[in-house]
């Protein structure tokens, strides 16, 4: 069951998802996802170098992968790499996680506990 | 969104940012979920027979690693360490403090997921969370 929450920590919540979005880092994260999902070219790369990756996880599963195989994924990443609005996706989504864990740091710090570590809902 | 809309917002800066968290947390430690998980965690460190209990346990746990890795405790180790580990959990500090952790780990994910389906990044993975340490 969700617990309830107090408004005060409602009020607080929402100022800080606020803030974020509003933070340098995700504007940016934004405005590439923006991008990459506007454009066909890119998301169909991601598509084709998708599926070719489960394919060969398949294949390596069974034991049979082949050199043209290899060379075929290659070729796609390195398409991939090539491609400028996915590599400003890539690394505006990994400026925003660095920022998310600065932000994270500070709650942790004030609190004595790991937030993050806390709000995982992963159990061993 | 275009780049003409996104020049027009007003950018947060980090300082504002890094206030909104703290503001955040201190709103988080005034809830009754953190105030009781602080209370039972401080009891359970005072409590000596816990303390005691966790200790047997650990040092036994600790000197059978090897065998515990291998599977291959003799049934009546097993039996030794089960014992010392319900002697610890039975501790009636021991159950308020899980249960207090459980309520306050409960609200952090609560808190945790608003966050991330409001950002578009799932907030516990992207800070590196991890249940094994």
């Amino acid at each position: 069951m969700q617990p309830t929450l107090t408004t005060t920590m409602q009020e607080a919540t929402q100022s800080l998802i606020d803030n974020l979005l509003a933070s340098e880092a995700f504007v940016r994260y934004q405005r590439a996802h923006t991008r990459l999902s506007a454009d066909n070219d890119a998301r169909s790369l991601l598509n084709q170098l998708s599926q070719l990756q489960a394919h060969f996880r398949q294949q390596q599963a069974n034991g049979g992968v082949t050199q043209a195989e290899i060379n075929s994924v290659r070729e796609l990443q390195q398409k991939v790499q090539r491609n400028q609005i996915i590599m400003a996706y890539a690394q505006s989504q990994q400026e925003a996680v660095n920022f998310l864990r600065e932000i994270n740091n500070e709650i942790s710090q004030l609190l004595g506990i790991d937030f993050a570590a806390l709000a995982n809902h992963a159990t061993c | 969104m275009d780049d003409v809309a996104f020049d027009n917002l007003e950018i947060a800066s980090v300082e504002v940012v890094k206030r909104a968290a703290h503001d955040f947390a201190a709103a988080l430690v005034e809830t009754p979920q953190f105030k009781t998980f602080e209370q039972t965690a401080d009891r359970f460190r005072q409590d000596q027979a816990a303390q005691q209990a966790l200790q047997a346990y650990q040092e036994k746990q600790t000197a059978w690693r090897a065998l515990l890795m291998l599977n291959a405790l003799s049934p009546e180790q097993h039996s030794e360490l089960e014992r010392l580990q319900a002697a610890f959990i039975n501790q009636r500090i021991v159950q308020e403090y899980l249960t207090a952790q459980t309520d306050l780990a409960t609200l952090c994910q609560t808190l945790g997921d608003a966050l991330s389906e409001s950002v578009g990044l799932n907030y516990a993975a992207s800070c590196g969370a991890s249940c094994c340490g």
